[in-house]
């Protein structure tokens, strides 16, 4: 994605990549090998180990970035994964140790962060609506009980969700949106895993029946608003990120195909129909990559903009990404149409990946209302 | 050379300190779309009394070798000059500008002799003569290589007649560099020839091209019998198109990210547009606002990253220069089309004489423009397509025979390749 990649970059970056094709080849993917949880709990300590977990989280607090731009580092490492179509809910995980390691409490850097740093538990960013959309004001409802609340309420399709993942909860108090930290296997919240589009991970929807959270489980501040935006930052920058990855790969595998399948008398690729669709989309995914390093760039730098650049990435991303499976399944053709070719497993995740944490248009509204833009701001 | 290399710093304080003391401050610009404006004579005229200032102070041709009224500097340099710049008024040659100081002057520094390098580019840096390009034709635009206008060499002069179309700036040009072919015996690429026309040359027609939006900044020629002497030959007669290569690098700036910062402005013409027909809050014209928005704003990221690209000496991949060229191609129509999404019959009719109002439809109609000058959508595509990413060839039907035969056979074409 990034052709300046410093030395420290790159060994991160291979390393990640040596990783994704010895543990989760596509013939794992497959096999559905992330469904049992012995295999699941072994990748992402191994992950841990890697460091996919801490490139958020200051040195001091056991995390470290290569650059000094650790979302810029995370980011890379989510495009290698999405090339790779790995598994493990990265973006949830880091969302959740990155809002512990800025706003969190001693008990929780103790806890949590250090569990998620290792690799040791799933964690997840529960924000998502119905529609998929980041209900920034809160997903489900927190009502005061004693000291801390009562939640109740459901996120569907929950990344990497079970009763072992740390849970950071979007919830709408009486005083405004809360970050709430659920530990595993809290009473009152329930896992029921759900099949989906995306075969490369796996999916929960949690439901909350007056679960009750301590007042020791708030990250941040009650009625932060803008806490909540820097969380999305993180997470659609990320998404974006492995989305873009896994763009790169599925047009790398349909030009070679365009160069080797041959129709009347020719590689089809010579053909202007096909030639011109692949470059548009090439150009797309240029774009893509511009706008995606732009966009983790301005968020490790804490830029005032970071928010702005990350729905503006994630808007063009997700057209691009969704046009561009369109695309490379009709230069495919017929064989995109079997199982055993590897091109749905690509349309599957990029499709995924454009949808979660606001699809192209939730984005382009967020810009506008970023920008204060309408009587409602 | 690299002794005198000032560093980019000091220049930077040099530039500035000299713009601050000798420019006067810009007027406040409203964003404006493609525009190819009218250029009047006393706009010129003072754009060549502030061109020569830039000269006499050393910050015109910063990137051009001393020896030829340069400051031999880096384009780096030159990018620091232009940072510095912006806000002031700097001389402002229209269209003809840019083909000046790019392509023309490039190519002569390149593959002109000694003789015309020394006639000219002191010249051209200093705001004397501005150039323009005799390039497309009526029968050859994207496919340049297939130009018909006729040099014939007759003693020490070539007499050229043909037709030249979309030459930038023509009207206001005080010399063109005019593609011809001297040879229709050999396959087309090699029958090429590029000459320095004076465009006041007898014989030489310059007359303006209205266009969809009611400006006239290009321009048709038509040569009758134009006599211009040998010494006028730039590069080798009959090896035009290696020259060529060299004016379509220059050309193909566009795209790229200039001396202009990221737009983080959410597009301000877009959001007045609402506001004026009170589309402000509604869904529909608030993702146009940020669709058009975001367009400028990964362009630009687009154009960094090629920008840096290009600049990289260890992966040379001049082709992807194409990339920047065809997301603009792209871009800018469904840019403009925005315009006309939010303002609705307001973006559409406008009281008589009112100039702002009707913005958004001149954007409309030139917000095209793009997507087919300086190499069209598909010769970008072409380009990305075999270049970039390694795909095959169409068959070709005139890469190998004799021009002349070309034109003859294309006339009755049955499909048949060969």
């Amino acid at each position: 994605m990034d052709d300046d990649l410093s030395a420290d970059q790159q060994v991160l970056v291979d390393a990640a990549t040596r990783f994704a094709e010895d543990t989760f080849p596509v013939t794992k993917l497959r096999e559905r090998a992330f469904d049992d949880a012995a295999f699941a709990a072994a990748y992402r300590r191994q992950a841990g180990e890697l460091g996919w977990f801490s490139l958020v989280v200051p040195e001091e607090q056991g995390g470290g970035s290569v650059s000094g731009n650790g979302v810029l580092d995370a980011a890379l490492v989510a495009y290698t994964r999405g090339r790779l179509l790995q598994p493990v809910g990265f973006v949830g995980a880091n969302v959740v140790a990155y809002a512990i390691a800025t706003a969190g409490t001693d008990a929780q850097r103790a806890g949590a962060l250090t569990a998620l740093i290792a690799g040791d538990a799933p964690g997840a960013w529960v924000v998502g609506d119905l529609s998929g959309a980041p209900a920034l004001d809160g997903v489900v409802d927190a009502t005061p009980n004693g000291d801390g609340w009562s939640l109740s309420g459901s996120a569907v399709m929950v990344d990497d969700a079970d009763d072992t993942a740390w849970l950071l909860v979007a919830a709408a108090t009486p005083d405004g949106p809360a970050q709430l930290l659920v530990a595993p296997g809290a009473a009152g919240v329930s896992f029921a895993p759900v099949d989906g589009l995306d075969l490369s991970r796996r999916y929960a929807d949690v439901s909350f029946t007056g679960a009750a959270v301590p007042a020791s489980a708030l990250v941040g501040e009650i009625g932060d608003r803008t806490f909540a935006e820097r969380l999305l930052t993180l997470a659609s920058t990320l998404t974006v990120a492995e989305c873009v990855g896994a763009m790169h790969q599925e047009l790398d595998m349909t030009v070679d195909y365009a160069k080797q399948r041959i129709a009347f008398g020719r590689p089809i690729g010579s053909f202007q129909a096909i030639k011109h669709l692949l470059a548009d989309t090439s150009t797309m995914l240029e774009v893509s990559k511009a706008v995606a390093l732009a966009a983790a760039g301005q968020a490790g730098d804490d830029d005032a903009h970071a928010a702005q650049a990350a729905s503006q990435a994630k808007a063009f991303v997700a057209d691009a990404a969704m046009d561009q499976a369109q695309a490379c399944f009709q230069v495919f053709g017929g064989i995109s149409f079997t199982w055993e070719h590897d091109q749905h497993l690509f349309f599957r995740r990029i499709t995924t990946g454009a949808e979660q944490f606001g699809d192209a248009s939730w984005h382009r509204e967020h810009v506008c209302v970023l920008a204060g833009i309408g009587s409602g701001n | 050379m690299a002794d005198d290399m000032v560093s980019l710093d000091d220049f930077r304080a040099e530039a500035r300190a000299w713009i601050e003391a000798n420019l006067e401050a810009a007027p406040p610009a409203a964003r404006k779309g493609a525009r190819t404006e009218n250029v009047s004579p006393e706009e010129i005229a003072a754009s060549r009394v502030l061109q020569r200032k830039l000269f006499d102070a050393g910050f015109a041709g910063i990137s051009y070798p001393k020896e030829y009224g340069g400051r031999g500097l880096s384009p780096a340099h030159e990018n620091v000059f232009a940072q510095e710049a912006l806000g002031y008024v700097t001389p402002d040659f229209g269209g003809a500008g840019a083909v000046t100081f790019g392509p023309i002057g490039r190519s002569i520094l390149e593959h002109g002799t000694e003789e015309l390098k020394a006639e000219h580019l002191p010249k051209i840096l200093s705001g004397e003569e501005i150039w323009c390009q005799f390039y497309s034709e009526p029968e050859a635009g994207s496919d340049l290589a297939g130009i018909r206008t006729s040099a014939v060499l007759d003693g020490d002069n070539y007499v050229l007649n043909g037709s030249k179309i979309w030459s930038t700036g023509a009207y206001y040009a005080d010399w063109a560099m005019c593609l011809a072919r001297t040879d229709w015996d050999v396959p087309k690429h090699r029958g090429l020839t590029w000459f320095v026309v004076p465009t006041n040359a007898p014989g030489v027609t310059v007359n303006r091209i209205e266009q969809i939006d009611g400006a006239a900044g290009f321009c048709e020629e038509f040569l009758d019998d134009v006599s211009i002497p040998t010494s006028y030959v730039l590069g080798e007669v009959g090896q035009g198109w290696s020259v060529t290569q060299t004016m379509l690098i220059y050309e193909r700036g566009a795209g790229m990210s200039g001396s202009a910062g990221e737009p983080r402005r959410v597009a301000p013409d877009m959001v007045a547009l609402a506001a004026k027909v009170g589309r402000l809050d509604d869904p529909i014209a608030r993702q146009c606002i940020a669709r058009a928005h975001i367009l400028d704003w990964a362009q630009f990221h687009l154009g960094r990253r090629i920008g840096a690209r290009l600049r990289s000496p260890d992966r040379p991949a001049p082709s992807i220069a194409a990339y920047g060229k065809l997301a603009m191609g792209t871009f800018h129509p469904i840019r403009a089309q925005q315009g006309v999404l939010i303002g609705g019959s307001r973006a559409l009719s406008w009281a008589p004489g009112d100039e702002d109002a009707r913005e958004p439809s001149i954007n409309y109609l030139n917000g095209r423009m793009v997507s087919i000058a300086a190499g069209t959508n598909e010769m970008q595509r072409n380009g990305i397509g075999e270049r970039v990413l390694g795909l095959p060839r169409e068959p070709s039907f005139d890469q190998n025979k004799p021009f002349a035969e070309v034109v003859r056979d294309a006339r009755n074409w049955s499909g048949k390749v060969g």
